[in-house]
């Protein structure tokens, strides 16, 4: 993994047992207005986190894993049941308009641009609750449009910008204030994979240079192993995995071997004995390579050393890491099987 | 263009709290007049439509012989109605729009006190009620109203008040809306008694007493009633003296935007706990 962040890098948000739960709405509250929510719901539970300069962390999950709301905490937008985070040593929960200094938040949706304002008119409107002054302002618009490569559109109306245009408008949003953290909440979504793939270089590009911290959540998980970041596996609220995506590849990876034999019929052979040691195997009948799937710990020698003289007409062997769709969803269902025998 | 000393920005170091108001009001108002210039013919056509019901009491009162002092007393009552419904509506018909757009939380994401919003989103439609209330009084005064010109400076003190009683009680029905989603019942409720208790096409002597009593709890007919007694030269006989009114405004202005403010406030916090500033 290469790492952006150098040794002893400053922290820049920490979270330390951070759980909320979302309340049911009060009775009287109920007599104004229907609710969706009727039963109390754990949305994190005892999540620690740190992201340090430098660092990308990923936060991944599925649909109602908790990614939202960890994001609506450390922006001030809900609050945490118990639990603290801090962002440069600020608290979330009473420092919460010093947070929302240094926090660059760029949320999942276009419709959080005014369509009818022009890039600039959206920029000012931020800058100018951020405190920035006129002349600082106008410099730094023309600054982070030219960083996002949005310079040419500074006095487009928003509404005629494409999908990609307008997220790179967001980040620029995000970036108005100079943060030192980043809260990217889905920045891909809507956008088409060639631009998702500029959008992302972008990002770690300013990471790089500026030293951010930064959180995103995303559910492209090719763009996940992409961003070579730190990666935060939630589930139900829960901390699945917490770390680099290699230390998650040692862990839980087993890679497939693809063993290609001189011709189809030893090939054939090959992956009944594999079959018969027990081992997930496939082949088809006129392709001399076989792909089987060691157990875990298994080493590559002893699988080629079980085939006895077999292996001695193995041309070539490769070995297929586990795409990362795959490896997490190892970790939620291996997970999800330990905590079915603990109840058991 | 960030120091790691501070941990803050360079640009964002402390600001001093009437900074902050005045950076908020600025920002507020420069996407007002950002918005009025997206939709130039909505804005004009705004405008222009108040030409109407002056002319509409003009010809009322020249077709039943009511003299210019009447139409100058409905002209009044409908002027002044007509500004302060802008200031009234303006908050949550904007934080209606922010939060269906889902602009509203970049809104609060900004580092400024959540209790600086509520009149720093509705100080152009206040300032855009004054000007409505003067152009419609402008425009009777063109067509005969004989208003008392020198009174006007006065006139527009009183005016002031009551917008900002106005910006209190919009205040109020945005805290109802933060939580429930929908300011306007409060919105329409309020307006409606208010025209009929503060005596916009009538003077509120003409009430009955056990309603009478009503119409001093509600801010138009202190407002109404000034301007009246102001702008006239025969105002109709009863109803407190501007000075009065003034003071009763005041007083209203002095407890009601403090409380709808920390009421406001209040509403975010617990939309924020309980997770539905914008669902």
């Amino acid at each position: 993994m290469t790492s952006l962040r150098g040794a002893g890098a400053e922290e820049i948000i920490v979270l330390s047992g951070l759980s909320k739960i979302f309340e049911p709405t009060p009775r009287w509250m109920r007599v104004f207005a229907r609710t969706h929510l009727r039963t109390a719901v754990r949305a994190l539970d005892n999540v620690d986190l740190t992201v340090r300069a430098g660092e990308i962390c990923a936060v991944v999950g599925p649909n109602g894993a908790g990614k939202t709301t960890l994001f609506r905490i450390i922006v001030g937008l809900t609050t945490a049941t118990s639990g603290t985070g801090t962002v440069l040593g600020l608290d979330v929960a009473k420092d919460s308009e010093g947070v929302r200094q240094v926090v660059g938040w760029m949320p999942s949706e276009d419709r959080s641009l005014l369509m009818r304002a022009t890039c600039r008119e959206n920029l000012q409107l931020h800058g100018r609750l951020q405190g920035m002054r006129r002349h600082e302002l106008a410099a730094r618009i023309e600054e982070v449009l030219a960083s996002v490569g949005l310079a040419a559109q500074t006095d487009t109306v928003v509404a005629g910008l494409s999908a990609g245009m307008k997220a790179r408008l967001r980040l620029a949003r995000a970036l108005l204030p100079g943060p030192r953290a980043l809260i990217l909440d889905e920045p891909t979504g809507a956008i088409d994979p060639i631009a998702a793939h500029g959008l992302l270089k972008l990002i770690m590009d300013l990471v790089a240079e500026q030293r951010l911290g930064v959180l995103i959540s995303s559910h492209r998980l090719e763009e996940i192993e992409a961003l070579q970041s730190q990666a935060l596996l939630l589930d139900h609220g829960q901390v699945k995995h917490s770390g680099d995506l290699d230390t998650l590849r040692r862990e839980w990876d087993t890679p497939e071997l693809e063993l290609v034999f001189a011709d189809a019929i030893t090939a054939r052979y090959a992956a009944a004995e594999l079959i018969a040691l027990g081992l997930d195997t496939t082949s088809t009948p006129d392709d001399p390579a076989v792909r089987c799937r060691p157990r875990a710990g298994d080493r590559v020698g002893e699988v080629l050393s079980r085939l006895g003289p077999l292996a001695r007409d193995i041309q070539h062997v490769r070995e297929i890491p586990m795409p990362l769709r795959d490896l997490i969803a190892r970790v939620y269902a291996r997970e999800d099987n330990q905590a079915g025998k603990v109840a058991r | 263009m960030t120091t790691v000393d501070s941990g803050l920005p360079a640009a964002l170091r402390r600001r001093s709290f009437g900074r902050k108001v005045f950076d908020t009001l600025h920002g507020y108002i420069r996407v007002d007049l950002v918005e009025e210039w997206m939709f130039p013919a909505s804005t004009v056509l705004r405008y222009l439509a108040l030409v109407f019901p002056v002319l509409l009491y003009y010809f009322q009162s020249s077709f039943l012989h009511i003299g210019d002092q009447t139409y100058l007393l409905i002209l009044i009552g409908a002027s002044v109605t007509a500004g302060l419904q802008d200031a009234l509506t303006g908050l949550t018909s904007r934080l209606q729009f922010a939060q269906e757009r889902g602009t509203l939380e970049t809104y609060l994401v900004e580092p400024i006190p959540w209790a600086m919003i509520p009149l720093s989103m509705n100080i152009w439609r206040s300032v855009t009620g004054a000007l409505t209330a003067c152009v419609m009084l402008a425009l009777g005064t063109a067509l005969g109203a004989p208003v008392h010109v020198a009174a006007i400076p006065a006139g527009l003190g009183v005016l002031f008040l009551g917008i900002l009683a106005c910006n209190a009680v919009g205040t109020l029905a945005a805290s109802f809306l933060i939580l429930f989603k929908r300011g306007d019942p409060i919105i329409t409720f309020y307006g409606l008694v208010a025209g009929v208790l503060g005596g916009a096409l009538f003077p509120i002597s003409v009430l009955p007493g056990w309603l009478r009593w009503a119409s001093y709890l509600v801010p138009h007919s202190y407002v109404i009633s000034a301007e009246r007694r102001l702008l006239m030269s025969e105002p109709p006989a009863g109803g407190p003296s501007p000075l009065v009114s003034a003071v009763a405004l005041a007083l209203f202005c002095a407890i009601a935007v403090p409380v709808a403010i920390a009421l406001f406030d209040r509403s975010l916090r617990l939309a924020r706990r309980l997770g539905i500033l914008s669902v």
